[in-house]
């Protein structure tokens, strides 16, 4: 009966109530809304950096991280990666080398990082294949055919079927310099990529260096991203003694920005909710300034502060429920709708290839974060309602009643 | 059998800058089945009087006896359990919970009693019946007329089965056919069921039908008259 009083209470003043309502309901779409665009932020760096270079789990020699030394191979790696092959959850699967090099041109030089691959087992794995804006990503089957960032191509003043030096240490040590013709060019996210990484056929690499197939890197694709966790602690169980991790392992600043996103987001809401919380109180003031009269007949019938001071939290609570369930689905229609067509940022293109985001951005926000945001709207409920509660508590009956 | 009993009563209100006697050295004594009307220009102290016996307010010395027991040293939570299961309210301007139909307002008070949820219902009915509203049971107070509304604030009064049903100038706001009426009820609810009434009024018709009469002025009773 306490919930059907404190239920109709807040319908006395329809205006009123709606009023802050309709104030809650905005507050909280239009911060939910900026939340799922700054989810969908991150959400497109990870994705992109795991689709462009990381994939879901890497396999190294341990040595091999720390210095990068052409030397440190993968022992055995063939049948690593037979084995891993096996696996159920996995849909991709490349072993690299990856080789330290300086990349020159007729008219400028840079530092890359070679990576020697099999076109067809990357192609699985990575997403350089889609992102290539001319040329082909080794299609034919020209011998020394090189694909480069689009930005190395503007540094070194390349076009395509330009001609460019690598040069880079063999295994004794001995400097080894190979021509090869540019086949295509790609653009990914990121500009930090595009000018630092070039592709080859780990066969001519093989060729070059006069040794027989190895391995630095074995990339793993799973079919999904929730299997990361399980196939993770298996290969790691599989191989002590080579150095398995996981994207999060390989990219540690990615996994602080996810592993603070949502406090930052909580942070974001609860900021929302704190001034709105404002708003609510005043409300409830008003009605209880109203009500003088009334809640001093409860007193005065034997209706217990106590009781008094929860039916004032209670239509607090609805009140805010109402605005606040109102806001949640109002935002996620909102996130919905936009989610399915996407933000084109193209205009900030150039801003945004630096932190690796891309162009298109899709908001989206995990489930789990509307019932927490329930809980905060339950819990500002509560903190708006003490004043009044208190305000009304404190009523005499014997005054109380006779104010008109 | 005593059912109130008042003390060398006395009131003082120290807030303002002058301190002002509402009830000045009050020896009353009100017995079961009474039907008492307290009577006196505005500021003779009835509405004082009426909020120490009902204990809504403590007095400054004295002592308040009701139903055998001392309530003037009662503290707030105990006066406000003492309200609940003693005495049922009739004030001027009817006062029921406008978000309430009749119905739920008369099971208001027993859910504050801890009455079961079917005894409520049960209770309320009958409540409303005997107060001749047992149609309209499902009705908001603003769909009901002023002396319909204090019939409901009567059935209220009573859902609690209390000792003494105090009403504070219950016919002020209404016609003199819904105050008649309205009289009609309390004297028969007083006769059949042994139901005590104190009033405080100015109204001719309810001092017409009380049993007793007590006049204050200036917080003192001036006349105490039994009625014919």
């Amino acid at each position: 009966m306490l919930f059907i009083l404190a239920w109709r209470n807040i319908w006395r003043n329809k205006k009123r109530s709606l009023i802050v309502i309709a104030a809650i309901t905005a507050g909280l779409s239009c911060g939910l809304f900026a939340s799922a665009v700054m989810y969908g932020m991150y959400d497109s760096l990870i994705n992109t950096t795991i689709d462009r270079e990381l994939g879901h789990i890497q396999i190294h020699s341990p040595k091999f991280e720390d210095e990068k030394i052409i030397t440190d191979t993968i022992p055995d790696f063939q049948s690593v990666v037979s084995n891993i092959k096996n696996i159920s959850e996995v849909s991709g699967i490349s072993s690299r080398v990856i080789i330290e090099a300086m990349c020159s041109s007729p008219t400028s030089s840079r530092g890359v990082k070679i990576t020697g691959i099999i076109p067809d087992e990357e192609k699985k794995v990575t997403s350089i294949h889609n992102q290539i804006i001319e040329g082909n990503y080794f299609e034919s089957n020209i011998p020394s055919q090189i694909v480069i960032g689009k930005k190395l191509a503007d540094n070194l003043d390349v076009k395509l079927k330009s001609k460019i030096v690598l040069s880079f240490q063999d295994f004794d040590g001995n400097i080894v310099y190979a021509a090869f013709r540019v086949s295509g060019i790609f653009k990914t996210e990121s500009s930090i990529y595009d000018q630092s990484v070039v592709f080859i056929n780990q066969r001519e690499l093989f060729e070059l260096l006069n040794q027989s197939a190895f391995s630095h890197e074995i990339v793993l694709r799973l079919k999904s991203f929730q299997q990361v966790d399980s196939v993770f602690a298996k290969l790691s169980k599989s191989y002590p003694l080579l150095s398995v991790k996981d994207w999060k392992l390989l990219s540690p600043e990615i996994k602080i920005y996810y592993d603070i996103l949502d406090i930052q987001l909580y942070f974001f809401m609860g900021i929302i909710l704190f001034a709105l919380l404002f708003g609510i109180t005043n409300t409830m003031l008003m009605s209880v300034i109203e009500r003088i009269r009334e809640i001093g007949i409860l007193i005065a019938l034997g209706m217990k502060r106590s009781r008094i001071f929860v039916m004032i939290i209670l239509e607090t609570i609805a009140l805010s429920l109402v605005g606040g369930i109102a806001g949640l689905i109002f935002g996620a229609i909102i996130i919905a709708i936009v989610s399915s067509t996407g933000i084109n940022l193209s205009a900030f293109t150039e801003g945004l290839s630096q932190f690796s985001i891309s162009t298109v951005l899709y908001p989206v926000l995990p489930l789990t974060f509307y019932p927490i945001l329930t809980l905060m709207i339950i819990l500002s409920a509560i903190i708006a309602a003490i004043y009044p509660a208190i305000k009304a508590i404190k009523l005499k009956p014997a005054t109380a009643i006779r104010t008109y | 059998m005593k059912l109130i009993e008042l003390y060398s009563v006395t009131k003082i209100y120290d807030e303002t800058i002058v301190p002002v006697k509402a009830v000045d050295n009050v020896d009353l004594q009100i017995d079961k089945g009474e039907f008492t009307a307290i009577v006196g220009p505005s500021g003779s102290g009835k509405t004082t009087l009426l909020n120490l016996i009902s204990g809504l307010d403590q007095p400054t010395s004295g002592k308040i006896v009701v139903d055998g027991t001392d309530i003037s040293t009662y503290n707030e939570d105990e006066l406000i359990n003492f309200r609940l299961h003693h005495i049922g309210f009739v004030f001027q301007a009817y006062n029921l919970i406008p978000v309430f139909t009749a119905k739920e307002n008369v099971e208001f008070i027993m859910l504050l009693q801890n009455i079961s949820k079917s005894e409520r219902e049960k209770r309320a009915i009958d409540f409303l019946d005997a107060v001749g509203l047992k149609d309209r049971i499902n009705n908001f107070p603003t769909e009901l007329s002023g002396g319909q509304q204090q019939r409901v604030a009567v059935a209220r009064a009573l859902a609690s089965t209390p000792s003494f049903v105090l009403a504070d100038e219950p016919t002020a706001n209404l016609d003199s056919v819904s105050a008649e009426s309205l009289l009609d009820l309390m004297e028969k609810l007083n006769k059949e069921h042994n139901m005590t009434f104190i009033f405080s009024t100015h109204d001719e018709k309810v001092i017409r039908r009380a049993h007793r009469v007590i006049q204050l002025r200036d917080g003192k009773i001036e006349k105490d008259v039994l009625m014919n």
